[in-house]
């Protein structure tokens, strides 16, 4: 019985808890549009999830990255906030690859080696038969959690934003 | 003849897939239901507080901002093997706690007082209510194993009843709401 609360990490202040409150509040929203969050990795200040994309033939999954970088301490907090950086990470799956292929996109991996998916930049990476697209933006995390129903509707919109922009990128290199 | 063996071989490539996500599927399974509580409890006014997993045990804490009543749920997938899901259905043991904040710390040892005497700590067997206190938070839970068939949340491989998984999570709660105030007015 004892051992159960002692797996939390007791945080003191709900300050501490912000990164965890905005994920619960995209895996809300996330599930809203059609895709269940079905794998998770947790440590400390950065949170992993991975999603289905249910209503899109296209996308295989979805894997959203928050990494909280300010806000620990109530001082870091008054004097830059709770900044976070948000990694989206969209791919596409072929069911049949080919060595041809695999060639091919090496070609782009080349020219991708460089770019840091950073400031809105995308990334595209190969491995073997899957085709992924990364975008990292900087955000305060306070400004991110949902307040009322317009806030959930708001936060909705900049993830499908973002994923639409990802999904763009990697339409190309599906195979139907 | 030489398109026919192709459209084969296409669906042996196809069946195989689909064999290949039923496997996927069962190994992601806990991590669905983790993702559907996370869900269903934000949709019903609370925000997460807290996640950890230690791979096979995950525990999520949520937090009723307005009132401080707080949620805490540990998830176990007990037929993570696509086998033993298919000879005994996709269980899950499930702890569900309910805590409120006590400002008397003496209130919270009065509590416990019968708990140790009674010796009534976790057995691990289901419908056991025990109560556990967090002191530095001020916080005391009233908590329940429960064993879950999974099957009942799920419609399809990745479509969530949420309205069924909200209405357990709600009377599991309101029924140790009660009996954590029945502890407390002890």
């Amino acid at each position: 019985m004892f051992s159960f609360l002692s797996k939390f990490q007791h945080k003191k202040e709900m300050r501490e808890s912000k990164d965890e409150i905005l994920v619960g509040e995209i895996v809300r929203v996330m599930a809203r549009l059609g895709n269940p969050a079905i794998g998770f990795s947790a440590n400390m200040g950065k949170q992993s999830i991975r999603f289905k994309p249910t209503r899109d033939t296209l996308l295989f999954s979805i894997v959203i990255t928050l990494d909280r970088k300010t806000g620990g301490t109530a001082i870091q907090e008054a004097l830059i906030g709770s900044k976070a950086t948000l990694t989206i990470q969209t791919n596409v799956k072929n069911y049949i690859a080919d060595p041809d292929d695999l060639i091919q996109m090496y070609k782009t991996d080349v020219q991708n080696i460089l770019k840091v998916p950073i400031l809105g930049g995308i990334r595209l990476d190969h491995q073997i038969n899957t085709v992924f697209a990364t975008k990292q933006v900087i955000i305060d995390i306070g400004k991110h959690i949902p307040k009322d129903e317009k806030g959930v509707e708001r936060l909705s919109q900049f993830l499908v934003e973002h994923i639409n922009e990802l999904r763009n990128k990697l339409a190309p290199y599906k195979k139907w | 003849m030489s398109e026919a063996l192709e459209k084969v071989f296409v669906s042996l490539v196809e069946k195989s897939w689909d064999k290949y996500y039923e496997r996927i599927h069962h190994k992601y399974l806990d991590d669905m239901l983790v993702g559907a509580v996370i869900a269903s409890n934000v949709e019903m006014g609370y925000s997460l507080i807290d996640l950890n997993s230690d791979g096979v045990n995950h525990y999520l804490r949520f937090e009723h901002l307005p009132s401080k009543k707080r949620l805490i749920f540990q998830l176990t997938n007990l037929t993570e093997d696509i086998v033993s899901a298919k000879v005994l259905g996709k269980h899950a043991r499930v702890v569900i706690g309910y805590g409120q904040m006590i400002s008397n710390v003496g209130k919270i040892w009065q509590a416990f007082k019968a708990e140790v005497k009674s010796g009534l700590l976790d057995k691990g067997e289901p419908g056991v209510i025990t109560f556990d206190a967090d002191v530095t938070s001020g916080y005391i839970y009233a908590q329940v194993p429960l064993i879950l068939d999974l099957e009942q949340y799920f419609e399809g491989k990745y479509k969530i009843n949420h309205p069924l998984l909200e209405k357990h999570i709600s009377a599991v709660t309101h029924s140790l709401a009660k009996y954590l105030a029945g502890r407390l007015g002890a």
